[in-house]
């Protein structure tokens, strides 16, 4: 099951405030190999008075299905381009939070999925969300040939099958 | 107000009126209740889709989408309050009719005036029929006001326009 939360209040604005300023252990992401995956991102609010911003949370997957959270990746740039290991599965946490200039609300919401990339492979990722629908969209690429696939999202409950799929030559 | 209280306080009169108190146990008697109800809606709309594939749309998106909780926190300088809530989409289809039910069940946070489903108030019920040449017709009932994100993903899907989930916490 997934989640979502939203928060309301200036009390609770002010902690957000606190949370995005350094308290909240977030911290950036960085890519210990080389991109294989490049997330396009379209984030919406569709008004004057409200923002959305989005990210994704890479999470290690280790091989008893236990997550450990590597860091973060603002997606504030209409492409940003990020590495994940090959050799295992890592959980990706797309998440887009709002916020109300006038009201003072802040709520967020997130999709998520298993993703074990294959060596020789690149992952087009399209994260959106517009008229407050949000989509994340997978394709995966293969270098040398071009040929793509759409890829379902995988819940972490898959982990078992996703961590055992035999990395393609 | 805020917009929250508003919307759960309009679906609680909805659900309250549309049966003098008595809630809407099945898909059936929601149909029945809302087009009557204080704050209840009703619409229909075409897509230039196929039956199946709007069918196929409600299967895949809705339990991907709609099966989920949702916390929300509200403080004020005199009053904090959490509400939990647990969406459960039904998605029935058969020759005639595509059914998708959506459910809402507060876990906490709201108190609970009357006996309700075990997955909660229905809260949406649209159903699509087919019609000729690739058309597709879908009527909705719910609430007036509160959940245009709901409809607006069930329109969506249904034109296949946008396949993402509806923001819930906009509820």
């Amino acid at each position: 099951m997934k989640t979502a939360s939203g928060a309301l209040g200036c009390g609770v604005l002010a902690l957000a405030v606190g949370i995005t300023t350094g308290c909240s252990g977030l911290r950036p992401y960085s890519s210990p190999d080389a991109p294989n995956l490049h997330i396009r991102t379209e984030a919406t609010s569709g008004s004057v008075f409200s923002s959305v911003r989005a990210d994704v949370g890479i999470y290690r997957v280790d091989p008893q299905c236990r997550i450990e959270y590597q860091g973060t990746v603002d997606l504030d740039k209409p492409t940003v381009a990020v590495g994940i290991p090959t050799d295992r599965p890592s959980y990706l946490v797309f998440g887009f939070s709002s916020s109300s200039f006038l009201g003072g609300t802040r709520g967020g919401i997130s999709q998520e999925t298993l993703l074990r990339p294959r060596p020789g492979y690149s992952y087009d990722i399209e994260a959106t969300y517009k008229d407050d629908l949000y989509n994340v969209v997978i394709r995966e690429l293969h270098r040398a040939s071009g040929a793509r696939r759409a890829i379902d999202l995988q819940p972490l409950s898959a982990c078992g099958s996703v961590a055992e799929r035999p990395a393609a030559k | 107000m805020d917009v929250r209280v508003t919307t759960v306080l309009a679906v609680s009169m909805l659900l309250l009126l549309a049966g003098c108190a008595s809630q809407p146990q099945t898909p059936e008697e929601f149909r029945k209740a809302v087009p009557g109800a204080f704050m209840g809606k009703t619409e229909t709309f075409e897509v230039e889709r196929s039956f199946r594939d709007v069918a196929e749309t409600f299967q895949r998106r809705a339990p991907e989408c709609l099966n989920m909780r949702v916390k929300t926190t509200s403080s004020t300088s005199t009053s904090y309050q959490v509400i939990v809530a647990r969406y459960t989409p039904t998605v029935v289809v058969n020759k005639d009719r595509a059914e998708l039910h959506v459910q809402r069940k507060f876990e906490s946070g709201v108190l609970k005036v009357s006996p309700e489903p075990e997955a909660g108030y229905y809260l949406l019920v649209a159903d699509a029929y087919p019609l000729e040449k690739n058309r597709t017709r879908v009527e909705w009932f719910g609430p007036s006001r509160g959940h245009d994100v709901l409809v607006r993903a069930v329109r969506s899907w249904a034109s296949g326009e946008n396949l993402g989930c509806p923001d819930l916490t906009k509820i």
